[in-house]
């Protein structure tokens, strides 16, 4: 499957270099980051001029101050920067670009209530609707919005890749205040959703691709009880689930776990022989990724 | 600007905006709004004929039109009904296409869940667009376009909105008839959220959230840039604690409309929950549409005989207080 995912995804290349969120689309920072990061890390020839196209695309829209804004026709700095760290820390050639990126991402967090909403929260009997602890500052998807699981996971993934650029920063303190908000959302039995563990005391559940996702950025904490608890939500969740985004990010997180993958790997292909992955150029990739196993760009 | 993760924080919405919150071209009341109100008891029912005759009641000419169907695909839960029925949606793009529709594409930005493929599969929905070859839009990876809001109940100037929108003539909105823990009610009008990208805007869409989920809708809702139409699935609706959480309610009913401030006055009247009390649907009632029961011709079952009595959470007890 892996030589036919190779091809649709060097097929589905813009003609500026970048890829869109499928077939067609406009370029966007983080679909050309996760196909470069894919491409890069097979090391073929057949994907060199692939791997030079979108590393191009990716350095001609850093923004000045470090950062990738979502696409080609935004501006402003977005969570997507995180992912074209990932994919060009693979280069020693940009290493100034990615230093410039992650001084950029350390500096971006979260916001929390301020004081008349946290007062208004108290009053309206809303301030423990999610039972989190909304002192955490982590990363948001909007800029100087509330801190959610993803972007966190992202941006520490980022980090730490590149900690060694970032000496002079407060990296060592972000990373851990993103640590902190991730371990706070887990859910009751494992496992991250979005960000909410519970919503008006009704539990909520984990997503498979979420959590994943989660322990990857947690990955130097592989022994941690939570981290254990979460990779035993993992395994269950996602060959539960049909999908090839949860499976891909499944196969890449147990990878770096040292967990076995050949059973995953063989799901994955039986999903892309069903659905293609609906198109969609982020499962290709994160498909190449896990089916490859080598050059994991997501290991720190 | 600060945003949380608490829902909206602001629920006395219109009692400090005594002037005119939208834009002149906003403004879309007509004297008068046709709401069908159809059986459909099961979800093995004729669909497509029951459709078909909504479409008709209503007076809706889809020939040639480009149509993006929008159902409500949000989460899964294998023992809730959190989505519109893939039956209803099905029967709902036949219905099109049997009518002459040029295009018909059913799209969708899941508000918790980025993984469609899951959604999809879990849902049911990924079999029926395979065997009828319809065409899947995700919503919150469209490429977007910057859109002024046509009224300033948020503090947006300005919202992103997916490119296909724009490349339609028609958007049907199709519902779950759901009780919702932050609104009330979520309907024809809330199930828009869904337009929202989260490449922009994220998931869950809380900065909605927090801009205060009634401001949201009406904005929402005030600035698409295409006509709408809505087929609400109440084959089975939620009551409870919804949108994911509620319990099944068996209603029985499609209801079908061109004015979706109508549709979801007589959605909530059927769920005997006040209209006029559920703030989004008040204000809505000012320029979006007809909220008023006189205004609103009903046709098709008679509301008095298909009401059911939707429980809502507590936060909401006043809704059960009905005046129309």
């Amino acid at each position: 499957m892996i030589t036919e995912a190779i091809g649709l995804l060097l097929s589905t290349q813009n003609s500026d270099g970048g890829w869109g969120a499928s077939e067609g689309k406009r370029s966007n920072t983080e679909n050309t980051a996760i196909a470069v990061a894919a491409l890069k890390s097979l090391a073929q020839k057949s994907a060199t001029e692939g791997v030079s196209r979108g590393t191009r695309w990716l350095l001609q829209h850093q923004n000045q101050d470090g950062s990738w804004p979502l696409n080609d026709a935004a501006k402003e700095g977005s969570w997507t920067s995180a992912h074209a760290i990932v994919a060009l820390s693979a280069f020693p050639e940009h290493q100034e670009a990615v230093r410039r990126a992650a001084r950029w991402l350390v500096l971006q967090e979260g916001s929390k209530p301020g004081l008349l909403a946290q007062i208004i929260l108290l009053v309206t009997g809303k301030s423990n609707i999610n039972d989190l602890n909304n002192d955490l500052i982590g990363w948001s998807w909007v800029p100087n919005s509330f801190s959610w699981v993803e972007p966190t996971s992202y941006a520490l993934i980022a980090l730490k890749k590149t900690r060694a650029l970032l000496s002079e920063t407060n990296a060592a303190e972000r990373i851990s205040q993103g640590e902190a908000v991730i371990y706070d959302r887990m859910c009751k039995a494992g496992g991250w959703n979005y960000g909410n563990s519970k919503v008006l005391d009704y539990a909520l559940w984990p997503y498979p691709d979420i959590t994943a996702v989660a322990l990857i950025a947690l990955q130097n904490r592989a022994a941690e009880t939570a981290n254990q608890t979460s990779l035993a939500s993992l395994r269950q969740t996602a060959r539960e689930t049909d999908s090839g985004l949860a499976l891909s990010w499944g196969t890449i997180c147990l990878d770096l776990y040292g967990q076995k993958t050949d059973e995953w790997k063989e799901l994955i292909a039986k999903r892309f022989e069903k659905t293609r992955f609906l198109g969609e150029t982020k499962t290709l990739a994160l498909a190449i990724i896990a089916l490859n196993g080598t050059n994991n760009p997501f290991r720190i | 600007m600060k945003f949380t993760a608490a829902g909206s924080l602001f629920p006395a919405l219109g009692a400090c905006e005594p002037s005119r919150n939208w834009q002149r071209d906003a403004y879309r009341k007509k004297d008068s709004s046709r709401v069908a109100i159809l059986p459909a008891r099961r979800y093995d029912a004729p669909l497509k004929e029951i459709i078909l005759k909504g479409i008709k009641l209503c007076g809706l000419d889809v020939k040639g039109k480009r149509i993006v169907v929008k159902p409500n695909l949000v989460e899964f839960d294998p023992k809730g009904v959190i989505n519109t029925n893939p039956a209803v949606i099905e029967a709902a793009v036949d219905s099109f296409r049997f009518l002459g529709a040029a295009s018909v594409v059913v799209a969708e930005g899941p508000g918790h869940r980025r993984d469609n493929e899951y959604l999809l599969s879990a849902s049911g929905l990924y079999d029926v667009m395979r065997e009828h070859k319809i065409r899947y839009v995700d919503l919150n990876s469209d490429d977007v376009r910057a859109t002024p809001v046509r009224s300033s109940f948020t503090r947006f100037k300005q919202l992103y909105l997916p490119e296909t929108l724009y490349h339609a003539d028609l958007l049907v909105s199709m519902p779950k008839l759901k009780t919702h823990h932050w609104a009330g009610a979520t309907l024809s009008l809330k199930n828009m959220f869904g337009v929202i990208p989260g490449t922009v805007y994220g998931w869950p869409k809380n900065i909605l959230h927090w801009q205060g989920i009634h401001e949201s809708i009406l904005d929402i809702n005030s600035s698409l840039p295409l006509p709408q139409f809505a087929i609400v699935d109440g084959i089975v609706g939620m009551e409870g604690n919804g949108p994911l959480q509620g319990e099944p309610k068996a209603s029985g009913v499609l209801i079908f409309g061109d004015d979706l401030v109508a549709v979801d006055a007589s959605a909530a009247r059927l769920m005997m929950l006040e209209p006029g009390k559920i703030k989004y649907l008040a204000k809505a009632g000012d320029f979006l549409g007809n909220l008023e029961r006189e205004k609103i011709e009903q046709v098709g079952e008679r509301l008095d005989q298909v009401q059911q009595n939707f429980r809502v959470i507590d936060n909401f007890a006043d809704l059960k207080k009905l005046t129309s």
